[in-house]
């Protein structure tokens, strides 16, 4: 094992991550506001106060339950998302400190994505009933299609790295960033994301036509956590984005930790303004374009990466 | 108190509000309480576990009542229910409704006067092990009363597409739903979610009156037969579908295309906007591949079921005729009254959903560009 490259700092400081994490999901919820207040046409100031109207507003809603839920579950499944996402952002180093430096981080992170499988169908289920379930399963198909696809995606920049260390994969940018040579892999990852984040093109699980799906029957603090934990794993998304594809914390000038920073928010930024931009994907079909499209070409992407590694080694 | 009362406003602002519309003439108020809430910086609700206020347009009869009782019912809390009889009561209405969320002490009485479980709950708590529901043991045949956790008698079995016994569901869309024709209910029998039988009706219709198109057209309306109202309804419906479809940007501007109709906007520079969305919808390629193969009705089908010809192909093409349609209104060159005439009756939909899953259903009966369903309740004499 050679040294690392990045330095584990005491748990403690996980308290300052997880305020990190906070601030991007209301940084991105301000953001959707402005956008969505914009597009209505109400006056801008709604938007900017929205989030936190909103949140306001849960937090004095009642919870409220269904005949016969699966409450234990149903809690679980609400409630996991953000524990997952604090989860993500603990191996993303932030320059040269990290939470966690695991030597196998990129699979901590792919294990943690699919975790969401669990939780977004248990939301659904634990309700005990029709359209939460049907939203449930709307997840599982559209997780089918990506999950794969978004795997593959992650192999790319550990092979040019050869280590599933994330702070290794950053520092093994120091000439080129990889999502200059691995762009298919790029945006099959973005394209990941937002998919385990139930967001934009991929919320047909909360579906207007199913009124509104997983989240049909949660109310109050139990909703707010959810919409909350969605946000934090889009977040979570684009900022492990940041040491595997985009250079980590290199950047002329300012220190490595505030273009980490930098960075994270805008590729979020590009996820929050893509949200109103595309019609959804219908959970039916989405196999067809994940296994016959994005597979091939995520796979072809891993070829010429390893074929590059080879070379270059 | 200062806090408890300042905070209570803060989240009041971003209320959000469930619109039901009573069939009828009510298009045009449930379309103004729509544009007021937007306009104060609220939400529409997409489920009454979402809702702050359940605002209903128009007066409902004894069917749709009932309904709103159960919808009530579910709002979490702090609530408020207004009636809005018409487009100029709107403001007034949604002025009630925010005092209302905001009387603290009406609400914690409201909120006692509650069961704290939910109605079918028949006392015995903790039967965490209901959910066996939607196993599989249709074929096991026992009597459905003694297993009937909650209240809810379990799913009956059935042959499914494949020939494989499945359990059935019966799931009721409407009348109380976003997106969905004011009124209509479609009675679903499904087997996951593919709908394999439907029976479709509008609520509190009278039986002896004609209560779709064909025979009157919307009866008693306020705002007859404009080509602008024709052309903002045409909106609305696209507004749906999109809306349906899952793009926000599309449906948002189709809305306040809408809008624009009602407000008396100029025909001409209101064609050219309906062009152009039209163009936006005909060039976005994630909208043509995952509305094709939806139903597509060709020339054979419409004759079949007496549909006019503007619902011929699939979801997409209806979707760019609604447009068109909308266009030619503006142009003069649809013929309006008649148009109103040639609509889709609610006996058809059972054919046309049967065999889809939900999401799909949905955007079928969006595509057919329905108009609103009639009704002996008039807000006329209210």
């Amino acid at each position: 094992m050679p040294d690392s490259t990045v330095t584990a700092i005491s748990p403690v400081w996980a308290l300052a991550g997880a305020t990190a994490l906070g601030l991007l999901v209301v940084l991105a919820a301000v953001l959707d506001g402005l956008l969505g207040a914009r597009a209505t046409g109400a006056a801008g100031s709604t938007g900017l106060r929205r989030p936190l109207a909103e949140a306001t507003r849960l937090l004095r809603q009642r919870r409220r339950t269904t005949v016969a839920a699966d409450r234990l579950l149903w809690r679980v499944g609400g409630a996991g998302l953000v524990v997952v996402a604090l989860m993500m952002v603990t191996v993303v180093p932030l320059g040269e400190w990290t939470l966690l430096d695991l030597d196998v981080g990129v699979m901590w992170f792919n294990a943690m994505d699919v975790i969401v499988w669990a939780l977004v169908w248990l939301t659904g289920w634990g309700a005990n009933s029709a359209n939460s379930l049907v939203g449930g399963y709307r997840f599982l198909a559209h997780g089918l299609g990506y999950e794969l696809p978004l795997m593959f995606a992650l192999v790319a920049p550990a092979v040019a790295a050869s280590s599933l260390n994330v702070g290794d994969v950053a520092a093994a940018q120091n000439r080129v960033w990889f999502v200059a040579w691995m762009p298919v892999a790029f945006a099959v990852y973005c394209l990941g994301v937002v998919a385990f984040s139930v967001w934009g093109p991929f919320s047909p699980a909360l579906g207007g036509d199913i009124a509104g799906g997983v989240r049909a029957e949660l109310s109050g603090v139990d909703r707010l956590l959810f919409d909350g934990g969605r946000y934090a794993l889009l977040a979570a998304g684009a900022a492990f984005a940041v040491p595997m594809f985009l250079g980590g914390g290199s950047g002329p000038l300012l220190p490595s930790e505030v273009w980490v920073v930098l960075k994270t928010a805008s590729l979020l930024g590009v996820f929050v303004w893509l949200r109103r931009k595309l019609p959804a994907v219908r959970p039916d079909v989405f196999m067809e374009l994940g296994w016959m499209v994005l597979l091939p070409a995520v796979l072809l992407q891993d070829l010429v990466v390893a074929v590059v590694v080879v070379w270059r080694g | 108190m200062g806090l408890r009362e300042s905070l209570a406003r803060y989240a009041v602002r971003s209320a959000h509000v469930l619109v039901a519309e009573a069939p009828g003439a009510n298009w045009h108020t449930r379309v103004t309480v729509e544009r007021h809430v937007l306009a104060r910086g609220w939400r529409l609700a997409s489920s009454p576990a979402d809702a702050d206020v359940l605002a209903v347009c128009g007066v409902p009869g004894t069917e749709l009542a009932g309904a709103l009782d159960l919808v009530w019912d579910q709002l979490p809390g702090p609530r408020s229910r207004v009636r809005v009889d018409g487009p100029d009561t709107a403001a007034t209405a949604l002025e009630q409704a925010e005092r209302d969320l905001l009387d603290e002490s009406a609400q914690r009485d409201d909120s006692r006067s509650r069961p704290t479980t939910p109605d079918m709950d028949h006392g015995g708590d903790g039967d965490g092990d209901m959910d066996h529901g939607d196993m599989d043991h249709g074929d096991m045949d026992h009597g459905d009363m003694d297993m009937a956790p909650g209240g809810i008698p379990l799913a009956g079995g059935g042959q499914d597409r494949d020939g494989l016994e499945m359990d059935v569901l019966h799931l009721r869309l409407g009348p109380v739903l976003p997106y969905w024709p004011a009124g209509l209910v479609l009675r679903c029998s499904l087997q996951g979610d593919v709908i394999v039988e439907a029976e479709a009706h509008v609520v509190d219709a009278d039986p002896h009156a004609p209560h779709h198109g064909h025979a009157a057209g919307p009866i008693g309306n306020d705002d007859h037969d404009s080509a602008a109202i024709f052309a903002a309804r045409r909106c609305d419906n696209a507004a749906n579908l999109l809306a349906l479809a899952g793009w926000e940007e599309a449906a948002t501007r189709a809305r306040s295309l809408r809008d624009r109709l009602v407000d008396g906007a100029d025909a001409g520079v209101a064609a050219a906007s309906v062009a152009e969305l039209s163009r936006r919808v005909a060039r976005s390629r994630l909208l043509r591949w995952s509305l094709r193969r939806v139903r597509p009705l060709s020339e054979a089908d419409l004759e079949a079921h007496g549909l006019p010809s503007h619902l011929l192909g699939d979801p997409r093409d209806r979707l760019l005729a609604i447009l068109d349609r909308a266009r030619g209104a503006l142009h003069g060159s649809v013929d309006t009254s008649a148009a109103r005439r040639e609509g889709v009756t609610p006996g058809v939909l059972p054919h046309l959903v049967t065999g889809l899953d939900l999401a799909t259903a949905r955007l079928v009966v969006a595509s057919l560009d329905l108009e609103p369903l009639g009704t002996s309740q008039e807000p006329a004499h209210a």
